[in-house]
Protein backbone atom coordinates (compact mmCIF):
# COMPACT_ATOMS: atom_id res chain seq x y z
CA UNK A 1 0.00 0.00 0.00
CA UNK A 2 1.50 3.33 -0.99
CA UNK A 3 1.60 6.43 1.15
CA UNK A 4 -0.89 8.05 -1.21
CA UNK A 5 -3.43 5.25 -0.94
CA UNK A 6 -2.94 5.26 2.83
CA UNK A 7 -4.15 8.80 2.90
CA UNK A 8 -7.08 8.22 0.58
CA UNK A 9 -8.22 5.09 2.37
CA UNK A 10 -7.84 5.21 6.12
CA UNK A 11 -9.32 1.74 6.72
CA UNK A 12 -8.60 -1.40 4.74
CA UNK A 13 -11.53 -2.80 2.71
CA UNK A 14 -13.65 -5.27 4.64
CA UNK A 15 -11.93 -4.55 7.94
CA UNK A 16 -14.99 -3.43 9.83
CA UNK A 17 -17.42 -5.94 8.27
CA UNK A 18 -15.29 -8.94 9.21
CA UNK A 19 -13.97 -7.87 12.59
CA UNK A 20 -16.21 -10.21 14.60
CA UNK A 21 -15.23 -13.10 12.37
CA UNK A 22 -11.53 -12.40 12.70
CA UNK A 23 -11.50 -11.33 16.34
CA UNK A 24 -14.34 -13.25 18.03
CA UNK A 25 -15.50 -11.58 21.22
CA UNK A 26 -13.72 -8.31 20.63
CA UNK A 27 -16.88 -6.48 19.61
CA UNK A 28 -19.09 -6.22 22.66
CA UNK A 29 -22.60 -5.10 23.39
CA UNK A 30 -23.58 -3.85 26.81
CA UNK A 31 -26.92 -3.60 28.53
CA UNK A 32 -25.67 -1.94 31.72
CA UNK A 33 -24.74 1.38 30.21
CA UNK A 34 -24.05 4.25 32.52
CA UNK A 35 -26.35 7.08 31.37
CA UNK A 36 -24.64 10.18 30.06
CA UNK A 37 -24.40 12.94 32.66
CA UNK A 38 -26.11 16.23 31.86
CA UNK A 39 -23.94 19.30 31.67
CA UNK A 40 -24.56 21.27 34.85
CA UNK A 41 -23.34 24.62 33.53
CA UNK A 42 -23.00 26.44 30.21
CA UNK A 43 -20.23 25.09 28.00
CA UNK A 44 -18.58 28.50 28.15
CA UNK A 45 -18.15 27.97 31.87
CA UNK A 46 -17.30 24.28 31.74
CA UNK A 47 -13.86 22.78 32.15
CA UNK A 48 -13.32 20.38 29.27
CA UNK A 49 -11.13 17.31 29.13
CA UNK A 50 -10.22 15.19 26.14
CA UNK A 51 -9.97 11.39 26.07
CA UNK A 52 -8.54 9.84 22.94
CA UNK A 53 -7.58 6.38 21.71
CA UNK A 54 -5.14 7.91 19.23
CA UNK A 55 -2.03 6.66 21.01
CA UNK A 56 -0.63 10.18 21.39
CA UNK A 57 1.85 10.82 24.17
CA UNK A 58 4.48 13.31 25.30
CA UNK A 59 7.84 12.70 23.67
CA UNK A 60 10.19 10.79 25.93
CA UNK A 61 7.54 8.83 27.80
CA UNK A 62 7.39 5.03 27.52
CA UNK A 63 5.95 4.32 24.06
CA UNK A 64 2.63 2.55 23.92
CA UNK A 65 3.11 -1.18 23.45
CA UNK A 66 1.85 -1.57 19.91
CA UNK A 67 3.56 -4.96 19.55
CA UNK A 68 1.62 -6.66 22.33
CA UNK A 69 -0.84 -9.22 20.93
CA UNK A 70 -3.51 -8.50 23.55
CA UNK A 71 -3.11 -4.76 23.88
CA UNK A 72 -1.65 -2.04 26.08
CA UNK A 73 -3.92 -1.22 29.03
CA UNK A 74 -2.06 1.87 30.12
CA UNK A 75 -2.79 5.51 29.40
CA UNK A 76 -0.74 8.65 29.20
CA UNK A 77 -1.44 12.08 30.57
CA UNK A 78 -0.94 14.69 27.88
CA UNK A 79 -0.61 18.21 29.30
CA UNK A 80 -3.35 20.25 27.67
CA UNK A 81 -0.94 23.12 27.03
CA UNK A 82 1.34 20.87 24.96
CA UNK A 83 2.34 21.79 21.44
CA UNK A 84 2.19 19.07 18.76
CA UNK A 85 5.97 19.22 18.49
CA UNK A 86 6.20 17.92 22.03
CA UNK A 87 3.98 14.93 21.29
CA UNK A 88 4.32 11.73 19.33
CA UNK A 89 1.95 9.05 18.12
CA UNK A 90 2.36 5.29 18.34
CA UNK A 91 0.03 3.19 16.21
CA UNK A 92 0.55 0.32 13.80
CA UNK A 93 -3.07 -0.54 13.08
CA UNK A 94 -3.90 2.44 10.91
CA UNK A 95 -1.98 4.92 8.78
CA UNK A 96 -0.49 7.86 10.63
CA UNK A 97 0.72 9.85 7.62
CA UNK A 98 -1.79 12.61 8.26
CA UNK A 99 -1.06 12.72 11.98
CA UNK A 100 2.65 13.14 11.31
CA UNK A 101 1.89 16.17 9.14
CA UNK A 102 -0.59 17.68 11.57
CA UNK A 103 -1.36 15.89 14.82
CA UNK A 104 -4.56 17.90 15.16
CA UNK A 105 -6.27 15.72 12.55
CA UNK A 106 -6.53 12.96 15.14
CA UNK A 107 -5.66 14.68 18.39
CA UNK A 108 -7.00 18.23 18.03
CA UNK A 109 -5.10 19.74 20.93
CA UNK A 110 -4.52 23.12 19.30
CA UNK A 111 -8.16 23.42 18.28
CA UNK A 112 -9.21 22.77 21.88
CA UNK A 113 -6.68 25.33 23.13
CA UNK A 114 -8.20 27.83 20.69
CA UNK A 115 -11.71 27.08 21.91
CA UNK A 116 -10.57 27.76 25.46
CA UNK A 117 -8.89 31.04 24.51
CA UNK A 118 -12.00 32.11 22.59
CA UNK A 119 -14.19 31.32 25.57
CA UNK A 120 -16.27 28.74 23.75
CA UNK A 121 -15.36 26.41 26.61
CA UNK A 122 -14.62 27.63 30.09
CA UNK A 123 -11.21 26.01 30.22
CA UNK A 124 -9.26 22.82 29.85
CA UNK A 125 -8.20 20.30 32.44
CA UNK A 126 -4.45 20.38 33.11
CA UNK A 127 -4.11 17.05 31.31
CA UNK A 128 -5.79 15.20 28.51
CA UNK A 129 -5.77 11.40 28.32
CA UNK A 130 -4.62 9.06 25.62
CA UNK A 131 -4.35 5.32 25.06
CA UNK A 132 -4.18 2.95 22.09
CA UNK A 133 -7.34 1.44 20.70
CA UNK A 134 -6.05 -2.08 20.10
CA UNK A 135 -7.48 -3.80 23.18
CA UNK A 136 -8.49 -7.42 22.69
CA UNK A 137 -9.74 -8.06 26.23
CA UNK A 138 -12.85 -5.89 26.66
CA UNK A 139 -13.40 -6.98 30.26
CA UNK A 140 -9.85 -6.04 31.22
CA UNK A 141 -10.22 -2.77 29.33
CA UNK A 142 -13.34 -1.86 31.30
CA UNK A 143 -11.91 -3.06 34.63
CA UNK A 144 -8.57 -1.29 34.35
CA UNK A 145 -8.03 1.35 31.71
CA UNK A 146 -11.55 2.75 31.53
CA UNK A 147 -11.86 2.94 35.32
CA UNK A 148 -8.43 4.52 35.71
CA UNK A 149 -9.11 7.17 33.11
CA UNK A 150 -12.52 7.89 34.63
CA UNK A 151 -10.90 8.41 38.02
CA UNK A 152 -8.23 10.64 36.50
CA UNK A 153 -10.87 12.71 34.71
CA UNK A 154 -12.78 13.19 37.96
CA UNK A 155 -9.56 14.12 39.78
CA UNK A 156 -8.94 16.89 37.25
CA UNK A 157 -12.42 18.28 37.97
CA UNK A 158 -13.67 18.06 34.43
CA UNK A 159 -17.22 19.24 33.77
CA UNK A 160 -17.31 17.69 30.32
CA UNK A 161 -15.28 15.12 28.43
CA UNK A 162 -14.74 14.94 24.72
CA UNK A 163 -14.28 11.28 23.77
CA UNK A 164 -12.59 10.63 20.47
CA UNK A 165 -12.00 7.15 19.03
CA UNK A 166 -9.13 7.04 16.59
CA UNK B 1 21.32 -24.52 -1.15
CA UNK B 2 24.50 -22.50 -1.21
CA UNK B 3 25.07 -19.16 0.41
CA UNK B 4 25.28 -17.71 -3.09
CA UNK B 5 21.87 -19.23 -3.83
CA UNK B 6 20.45 -17.38 -0.81
CA UNK B 7 22.26 -14.15 -1.64
CA UNK B 8 20.88 -14.27 -5.15
CA UNK B 9 17.42 -14.82 -3.69
CA UNK B 10 17.88 -11.75 -1.51
CA UNK B 11 19.12 -9.73 -4.49
CA UNK B 12 16.12 -10.82 -6.53
CA UNK B 13 13.70 -10.34 -3.65
CA UNK B 14 12.72 -13.99 -4.05
CA UNK B 15 10.70 -14.49 -0.91
CA UNK B 16 9.69 -18.07 -1.73
CA UNK B 17 13.27 -19.32 -1.90
CA UNK B 18 14.16 -17.62 1.37
CA UNK B 19 11.14 -18.82 3.33
CA UNK B 20 11.65 -22.34 1.99
CA UNK B 21 15.19 -22.28 3.33
CA UNK B 22 13.92 -21.11 6.70
CA UNK B 23 11.25 -23.79 6.86
CA UNK B 24 13.82 -26.43 5.99
CA UNK B 25 16.22 -25.11 8.62
CA UNK B 26 13.62 -24.90 11.38
CA UNK B 27 12.00 -28.18 10.37
CA UNK B 28 15.23 -30.15 10.17
CA UNK B 29 14.87 -30.67 6.45
CA UNK B 30 11.10 -31.05 6.41
CA UNK B 31 9.40 -27.99 4.95
CA UNK B 32 5.94 -28.79 6.31
CA UNK B 33 7.39 -29.38 9.76
CA UNK B 34 9.27 -26.10 9.53
CA UNK B 35 6.09 -24.20 8.80
CA UNK B 36 4.49 -25.77 11.84
CA UNK B 37 7.52 -24.99 13.98
CA UNK B 38 7.33 -21.29 13.09
CA UNK B 39 3.64 -21.22 14.00
CA UNK B 40 4.31 -23.19 17.18
CA UNK B 41 6.84 -20.65 18.40
CA UNK B 42 4.45 -17.77 17.83
CA UNK B 43 1.56 -19.55 19.54
CA UNK B 44 3.77 -20.29 22.54
CA UNK B 45 4.73 -16.63 22.78
CA UNK B 46 1.09 -15.58 22.48
CA UNK B 47 0.02 -17.95 25.26
CA UNK B 48 2.45 -16.29 27.66
CA UNK B 49 0.94 -12.85 27.10
CA UNK B 50 -2.79 -13.62 27.17
CA UNK B 51 -3.15 -12.44 30.77
CA UNK B 52 -1.05 -9.36 30.06
CA UNK B 53 1.56 -10.08 32.76
CA UNK B 54 4.06 -7.34 33.62
CA UNK B 55 7.04 -7.49 31.31
CA UNK B 56 10.35 -5.66 31.19
CA UNK B 57 9.60 -3.28 28.34
CA UNK B 58 12.49 -1.01 29.26
CA UNK B 59 14.83 -3.96 28.63
CA UNK B 60 13.12 -4.71 25.33
CA UNK B 61 13.26 -1.15 24.07
CA UNK B 62 16.83 -0.67 25.27
CA UNK B 63 17.91 -3.89 23.58
CA UNK B 64 16.26 -2.88 20.31
CA UNK B 65 17.87 0.53 20.45
CA UNK B 66 21.37 -0.47 21.52
CA UNK B 67 22.03 -3.75 19.76
CA UNK B 68 22.87 -4.07 16.10
CA UNK B 69 20.47 -5.65 13.66
CA UNK B 70 22.57 -8.79 13.19
CA UNK B 71 22.61 -9.46 16.92
CA UNK B 72 18.85 -8.95 17.04
CA UNK B 73 18.42 -11.31 14.10
CA UNK B 74 20.50 -13.88 15.93
CA UNK B 75 18.39 -13.36 19.04
CA UNK B 76 15.28 -13.87 16.90
CA UNK B 77 16.46 -17.38 16.02
CA UNK B 78 17.27 -18.12 19.65
CA UNK B 79 13.83 -16.95 20.67
CA UNK B 80 12.27 -19.24 18.09
CA UNK B 81 13.97 -22.28 19.58
CA UNK B 82 13.29 -21.07 23.12
CA UNK B 83 9.55 -20.96 22.54
CA UNK B 84 9.52 -24.19 20.58
CA UNK B 85 11.25 -25.85 23.52
CA UNK B 86 8.76 -24.33 25.95
CA UNK B 87 5.92 -25.83 23.94
CA UNK B 88 7.07 -29.27 25.06
CA UNK B 89 7.08 -30.55 21.50
CA UNK B 90 10.70 -30.75 20.43
CA UNK B 91 11.21 -32.32 17.03
CA UNK B 92 14.96 -31.90 16.81
CA UNK B 93 17.37 -34.71 17.50
CA UNK B 94 19.73 -32.61 19.60
CA UNK B 95 19.36 -29.69 21.97
CA UNK B 96 20.49 -26.07 21.96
Amino acid sequence: MTAHSNEAQQMRPGLWETINERYPGSMITKDDLVPLAHLSKPLSEARLTFVSSAGVQPRGTMPFDVAHPIGDYSFRRVPSNSSPAGLEIHQIKYPTNGAHRDLNVIFPIERLQELAVAGVVGGLTPNFFSFIGYQMDPARFERTLAEEIAEAVVAERADAALLCPA
Amino acid sequence: MSIQYLKDAVANNDFEKLIRYLRLHLGDGNEAAGRKEIEKAWVEALKLLLDVPPTDRAFILETLERKDAATLAHLFFYLHFYFVKRSGEWIHDGTL
